[in-house]
């Protein structure tokens, strides 16, 4: 019954589409008042798109196998939440929260748009509406949440455990926030070009959007990030995995383009910039999408994909990109203004910025399909993975620390470093400081001592300004100190970390440098959808401080898969993180242990950095 | 006696010479187990795996370390048995020279262009 509903919705979904579309053109010319349909029909598609999401979600909580995605991806034994969460924890679901958001957001932006011109939220609404239908199309035709199966099935097939996770739960949907925000920002960005209406105000109308859809992006990324680190079991929090780089290019694109539109606010220039890099957002959330569900990307997290849905994607994108270059071409007019640019000025740090950022950028997105497209020509296969990140991004990150650091005490137009002693002061704080701190480690001196110097010198500038400059310009103080303090934890995280493999029996102690690990016992638990084997460990360290720790494995029912939950013993310090594996047919349980050093600032610095954006959208709000 | 000491402190020394010698090969084999391919996994490190292929990888790796064998000969040994497919960091070759120097080309090109809208905005 529910999936009738739903099915029905979307097919009205569908056709509120076309009249927008048709109001819209009719209204475009004829009149100056905006036709209040265009925003009724809107509103009416949200609304419809609401009840189907709705009632894909019912039948998910009632366990209705005789609807294919239930019966795929749902299990009767499966807790209440993560029946739920199930709903756009798979392929057809996670669609539908697409399309869900889009609606959303077109209904958002039209009410918060009144101020306006008519043309431009016209048109905006008429380029989002061809993404709506797009998207409409591709769920309907190759990727239905509501197939119907007959006979009916009596149980499902479950959801993937690794998928059932609180984190898990709610990184999606804001994920997807964060990538539909953007085709907002794309198609006001076409609109505002073809009517040759880009402008300052303009500018701070979509630095809104962007705000929005970064914050949104940063927090996803956040989460997916954490729970690979306590789910996937063996201690990092980042693989330069394909899937993660996809969502961390469009998070570079917004990061360059929320800097750029600055410059744009305070005066029309680079107008080209912005509006190419609106338009790069967007393509790279959906060529995310598209590298993702079709199954081309060997990743870890390849849950859903299926080549003809790929297909479908890679030619509505470049449907987009056409339309974009299009009225590119045709309709932009570039920036005729006369604005000096000085070298030592606010605009020449931005474009710094900028410049590193695009950078790092290529380097992400060259990792990511260079492999993909050898294969295809010379029918190769390489990897790459985490040592080729490492070489082109780590030496690139000591200037841009700099650039960081310097940039945000320029002034705009032009600028000197009068009266500003304390630059030098405190870099030779933070240099002698990282001399201080490498030096006893057997690491390599020189890249570790500049580089923990270029952070810390951007960590006690930022902090400076906090009481120097208060409230003033807070907003960026907190990003740029979330930032610091980000690479700091990583590369400290990185050069203190230790970590063991072992294989030990239950009874067995393992002698460490500086700890023993008792293994004490297993406790055998029957839970509600799967079997739980909870390992009892007792480290005592050479201080005499003992910790226990209970790491697990899980057996679940439907589908069978075992999986290992690290267990995590957190404070402000450390992590203390340990997992156990079943090895088959031994009596032994191979055992990781690491100790890692400032994981929880990682967390916390990137919970800054979008805390800054959030501080940002407000006060833009006030004003 | 003090030969006998001597002997001692020598003694003392190499096996506290080898136990480093231990952890150094230690730290070797998780830095390269880390840099390789689990093969039959979804984008895992052998490191990070503990499936049997990855298992047997670390022994033999472990194995060439004990043999002497530096970091470059495993590289090669493995790549000329599973193909580069297990390498995660790509080497420099035919290959790969687009994917090492692009990155770095755009950086210029980059710089470029920032270049030339000095030089612009001054005439």
């Amino acid at each position: 019954m529910a999936s009738i509903v739903g099915s029905y919705s979307l097919i009205f979904g569908l056709s509120c589409s076309f009249l927008i579309i048709f109001f819209s053109i009719k209204n475009f010319k004829n009149t100056q008042v905006f036709d209040n349909r265009i925003l009724s029909f809107t509103f009416l598609q949200f609304f419809l798109v609401v009840i189907s999401f709705f009632s894909l979600i019912l039948a998910f909580v009632y366990s209705d196998f005789s609807n294919e995605t239930v019966f795929n991806h749902s299990h009767t034994t499966k807790p209440l939440f993560y029946k739920i969460s199930g709903t756009w924890g798979n392929h057809e679901g996670s669609l539908l929260l697409w399309l869900l958001v889009l609606t959303l957001f077109i209904s958002i932006f039209l009410l918060k748009s009144k101020k306006q011109k008519k043309q431009y939220r016209i048109l905006t609404s008429l380029i989002q509406q061809i993404i709506i239908i797009g998207f409409f199309f591709f769920l309907i035709m190759t990727s239905n949440p509501f197939n119907y199966i007959f006979p009916i099935p009596k149980e499902g097939l479950g959801l993937n455990p690794i998928l059932q996770d609180p984190a898990l739960a709610i990184h999606p949907p804001m994920l997807y926030l964060g990538y539909v925000g953007s085709s907002i920002i794309f198609s006001s960005s076409l609109a505002a070009m073809t009517l040759n209406d880009i402008s300052r105000d303009w500018a701070k109308h979509i630095k809104q959007w962007v705000l929005v859809s970064w914050f949104f992006l940063t927090l996803g990324i956040l989460l997916g990030s954490i729970w690979a680190y306590y789910e996937l079991g063996w201690g990092g929090f980042w693989f330069w995995d394909p899937v993660e780089n996809v969502s961390l290019m469009p998070w570079l694109a917004l990061t360059t383009l929320l800097h750029c539109i600055l410059v744009l606010e305070k005066k029309l220039f680079l107008t080209s910039w912005v509006v190419i890099l609106s338009i790069a957002t967007f393509t790279l959330s959906m060529s995310g999408t598209f590298l993702v569900r079709s199954g081309i990307l060997n990743s870890v997290h390849t849950f859903a994909n299926d080549p003809e849905r790929g297909l479908f994607i890679l030619i509505f994108l470049f449907c987009l990109i056409f339309l974009s270059l299009f009225i590119f071409f045709f309709f932009f007019k570039t920036d005729k203004n006369n604005n000096s640019l000085f070298w030592l000025s606010k605009e020449t740090a931005i474009l710094v910025n900028n410049w590193f950022m695009v950078y790092f950028l290529v380097v992400v997105l060259v990792g990511t399909i260079y492999p993909i497209f050898l294969e295809v020509f010379s029918s190769e296969k390489i990897s790459i993975g985490p040592p080729f990140y490492n070489k082109l991004i780590i030496p690139f990150l000591i200037p841009f620390l700099l650039a960081m650091t310097i940039g945000p005490k320029l002034k705009w137009i032009k600028s000197d470093l009068r009266n500003k002693g304390y630059l030098i002061l405190f870099f030779i704080i933070s240099l002698l400081l990282s001399i201080m701190i490498i030096k006893n480690l057997s690491i390599n001196f020189l890249v570790n001592t500049v580089l923990v110097t270029s952070a810390f010198y951007l960590f006690f500038i930022t902090s400076r300004d906090f009481f120097v400059k208060g409230f003033n310009k807070l907003s960026q103080n907190i990003a740029h100190f979330g930032f610091s303090l980000l690479i700091l934890s990583i590369l400290f995280n990185n050069i203190f970390s230790t970590e063991i493999i072992s294989n030990l029996k239950i009874g067995e102690t393992f002698e460490g440098k500086n700890f023993k690990i008792k293994f004490e016992k297993i406790k055998q638990k029957e839970e509600y959808n799967y079997k739980s084997i909870k390992g009892k460990f007792k480290i005592e360290n050479l201080d005499g401080s003992i910790e226990v720790l209970y790491p697990e494995l899980r057996i679940y029912n439907q589908p069978n898969i075992v999986t290992s939950e690290a267990d995590i013993k957190t404070n402000f310090l450390t992590d203390k993180f340990m997992t156990m594996n079943y090895v088959q047919n031994q009596d032994y349980f191979n055992v990781r242990y690491q100790v890692k050093p400032f994981m929880i600032w990682i967390w916390l610095s990137v919970i800054l950095i979008s805390l800054g954006g959030f501080v940002s959208f407000f006060k833009r709000y006030e004003n | 006696m003090k030969i006998i000491n001597y002997l001692i402190i020598i003694f003392v020394f190499l096996s506290f010479n080898s136990l480093k010698a231990q952890d150094q090969n230690d730290k070797l084999n998780i830095e390269i187990t880390k840099n390789l391919r689990c093969l039959i996994c979804q984008g895992q490190s052998v490191y990070d795996s503990d499936t049997e292929f990855a298992n047997s990888i670390k022994i033999l790796v472990q194995n060439k370390i004990k043999d002497g064998k530096s970091e470059k000969e495993i590289y090669s040994y493995l790549k000329s048995r599973y193909g580069e497919w297990i390498l995660y960091n790509p080497e420099f070759n035919k290959n790969t020279y687009l994917l090492w120097l692009l990155p770095i080309l755009m950086f210029l090109i980059g710089g470029a262009i920032i270049f030339k809208l000095f030089i612009k905005k001054k005439n």
